[in-house]
């Protein structure tokens, strides 16, 4: 009874004026579990402490359990969004341990569903934004239109999210004449919505008021913290792998890499839209120059004894493949590095109130949804002691002797 | 007898049966419109088109486990709902509708009226404070900062018709308007507009749903709010817009009055009524659906700076012409 009344007298009051607002890890406005606490005064924010790891799926693990051909798929399944671009990193870097080119034709396909997949990935981020600001009707319309490219991915490769087309050695489905004409009629639908949204993102007066001035990260910080992908963009860093590291012929089809000097969020919203306008025109220009022939090559099942590392711009940033085979069936060591956990600490920056520019609670979901997180793909297994301000990281039977401690 | 009829008349028609009732079918349309306009369907199965919806979703919320956390003010807490909603009822009785006067009808009630408004927006901040949660506390907060920016434009706009009738007499007003044109079309076009977005911070939407934000503060003063409670409070917001649109119409067009045949003039006051609320309802919808949710300081901002002067020009221009 005592100590529930020395309890009771050393709860702090609301009234207080520094207090700590949880974000998550269950919260209307983040689509899955990440936790954030914010120190706040009032409606600003003058702190912010991420913890990511909520979501721990042990993909790395499994895949050294299953053989190349099982892992395309559970690769495919460490994001739903970006899972096009896993599967190319993943293909592109097991190719490399075999020291095989894929036919050009497959090249193109894959570059064409990479392109197909950012548009898709980006008007979903679109209308998550718009949901964020309370922009209901936005929110609906983008992804009532996101259907066009939906049903698209899905007459090319079977299914309307995980398109599962990519393989070790090329593509797993040829286009058609006809698929292709459906495409360019899709292309032409996407195009001018798309510039439509633009239009509607630029000169909407409470997207604005919301948008734009909100959520600072400042070039140096952003190449300091490591940001990756639009969200580096964003902030006028011309940096896109496509452009500085180009696979799957990303040196043939002509870019712009899109940048913005604004670095808020609404330059997050009109890089990301220009971009998607960027990847109608790159389809458009795949559909044209397709080369004819084969889109598989076969490679047998086990690669050669080897290291390989593989680069792909997914529609968050860059994203990173490590692969070591020791010549058997199965991969010795798999590393996936996923763009969201790069933005993790770009978007800490952004939250922190600094200077002239205070960061509102309100303003908290729309600068946490501008980096596009996806935390499926961004758990991590670290152990920290906050009081003491340790990190370690446990192995598996260090792990299982502390469970069976804890009883 | 007399009394039997009166009560009838609170309890059952026009009063708070009816309302409720309305309030229903008000908020199934509401959704239904703000659906249409985001290209969905809306509502569907629960009845024809889905008209059964909201009170689906009242006595779901009815049958729900009523959770009374530990550090809630626990009188506060049980009490608030129901007097929320008894006073928009009480708001509601106060409404002419089937005839030119209201159950409640004295002179001087517009005031009485507004101050209701007011007073919902008071229950509303202590039922933020008394659930002790943090996104409580803060949405109960940001409804009170709220309550300071739409408050005295929407009084302004109110008194600028009082002074075109030269009564602040619901009663009165509507009668002027009846025997003349409505207020909509004479002076107070500006008042009306004022009206309606102020209305539209009072009922809490967007894009002054700033008070219970979903994505930034969960549900904001209505968080710790569950089962029966809940239900009360969503009942409670669904009679605050049946009675804010019935306000609008009988402060500018005209309460319930038209063209009547004799003989028939409770049904046709009814018939318009209803025509007339739905017309403001929709209104309120069609704003619902153009806007993104501003930020605090910049609705209090767009108040001050645009609301409170455009309503005092308001009041002028009314005292100048009338």
């Amino acid at each position: 009874m005592q100590e529930e009344e020395l309890q009771r007298a050393e709860k702090k009051s609301a009234y207080e004026l520094f207090f700590d607002i949880p974000l998550g890890p269950q919260h209307p406005a983040l689509k899955e579990p990440a936790f954030f606490k914010f120190k706040v005064e009032g409606e600003r924010v003058i702190g912010v402490d991420a913890d990511v790891s909520y979501n721990h799926r042990g993909i790395e693990k499994a895949l050294e359990y299953r053989n190349y051909i099982q892992n395309i798929y559970l690769i495919e399944r460490i994001c739903g969004i970006c899972n096009v671009a896993h599967t190319l990193c993943y293909a592109q870097a097991i190719e490399q341990l075999h020291g095989k080119e894929i036919p050009p034709r497959a090249s193109y396909i894959r570059l064409m569903i990479e392109e197909l997949a950012r548009i898709h990935s980006h008007a979903l981020w679109l209308g998550v934004a718009a949901h964020e600001i309370g922009f209901d009707t936005l929110f609906m319309y983008v992804w009532r239109d996101r259907e066009v490219v939906m049903d698209i991915i899905e007459m090319l490769t079977g299914n309307r999210v995980t398109t599962a087309i990519n393989t070790i050695g090329g593509v797993r489905r040829d286009i058609s004449d006809e698929a292709k004409e459906k495409v360019r009629k899709g292309m032409n639908i996407l195009e001018e919505r798309v510039k439509y949204y633009r239009k509607v993102a630029l000169n909407d007066p409470t997207v604005n008021a919301r948008c734009s001035g909100v959520g600072i990260l400042r070039p140096r910080d952003a190449i300091r913290l490591c940001a990756v992908g639009p969200t580096l963009r964003a902030s006028g860093v011309k940096n896109d792998v496509r452009l500085d590291d180009p696979y799957t012929f990303h040196d043939e089809v002509p870019l712009n890499v899109i940048t913005c000097d604004t670095m808020d969020v609404l330059g997050r919203v009109v890089v990301r839209v220009d971009e998607m306008l960027e990847s109608v025109n790159m389809v458009r220009y795949c559909l044209d120059h397709m080369p004819s022939g084969d889109v598989k090559i076969k490679l047998p099942l086990s690669p050669p004894v080897g290291e390989a590392v593989s680069r792909v711009e997914a529609p968050r940033g860059e994203l990173i493949h490590y692969a070591r085979s020791n010549g058997t069936k199965n991969p010795e060591r798999y590393k996936v590095r996923t763009p969201t956990f790069e933005n993790i600490p770009s978007v800490a920056d952004m939250l922190t109130s600094k200077g002239d520019h205070d960061v509102n609670i309100a303003d908290i979901p729309i600068v946490l949804a501008s980096i596009d997180p996806c935390f499926s793909c961004t758990a991590r297994m670290e152990f920290r002691d906050v009081s003491k301000g340790k990190t370690w990281i446990w192995s598996l039977e260090e792990l299982k002797t502390h469970c069976k401690n804890r009883g | 007898m007399e009394w039997l009829l009166e009560l009838l008349q609170i309890l059952v028609f026009p009063g708070i049966l009816f309302a409720i009732l309305l309030a229903f079918i008000y908020e199934w349309f509401d959704r239904k419109i703000y659906a249409k306009l985001q290209n969905r369907v809306g509502p569907l199965y629960t009845g024809p088109s889905g008209i059964l919806q909201p009170f689906a979703d009242f006595v779901k919320l009815l049958a729900k486990e009523d959770i009374v956390p530990n550090d809630v003010d626990k009188p506060l807490f049980n009490a608030l709902p129901i007097v929320a909603l008894t006073l928009s009822l009480t708001g509601f009785l106060a409404l002419p509708i089937t005839g030119l006067r209201g159950i409640i009808s004295f002179n001087g009630d517009l005031i009485f009226l507004i101050a209701l408004m007011t007073l919902i927006c008071i229950v509303i901040i202590y039922s933020g404070i008394s659930s002790s949660n943090r996104f409580s506390t803060m949405g109960a907060e940001r409804a009170a900062l709220q309550l300071l920016g739409y408050e005295i434009p929407m009084m302004l706009s109110a008194i600028s018709i009082g002074l075109v009738a030269k009564s602040m007499w619901v009663y009165e007003i509507v009668s002027t308007q009846a025997s003349n044109i409505w207020f909509l079309m004479g002076p107070s076009v500006l008042g009306f507009a004022i009206f309606v977005l102020c209305g539209q911070a009072e009922l809490e939407r967007i894009p002054f749903d700033i008070p219970e934000a979903e994505t930034e503060i969960v549900a904001g003063w209505l968080t710790e709010f569950s089962g029966r409670k809940l239900a009360l409070f969503r009942l409670t917001k669904d009679v605050e817009l049946l009675y804010l649109s019935g306000l609008a119409v009988a402060l500018f067009l005209g309460g319930p009055s038209g063209p009547i045949i004799p003989g028939l003039e409770p049904i046709l006051y009814l018939v318009y009524f209803l025509l007339k609320t739905l017309f403001v309802l929709f209104l309120l919808t069609t704003l619902r659906a153009l806007f993104a949710r501003l930020r605090i300081d910049q609705m209090v901002n767009f108040s001050w700076k645009y609301l409170v002067p455009l309503a005092i020009l308001q009041v002028l221009l009314v005292r100048v012409i009338v």
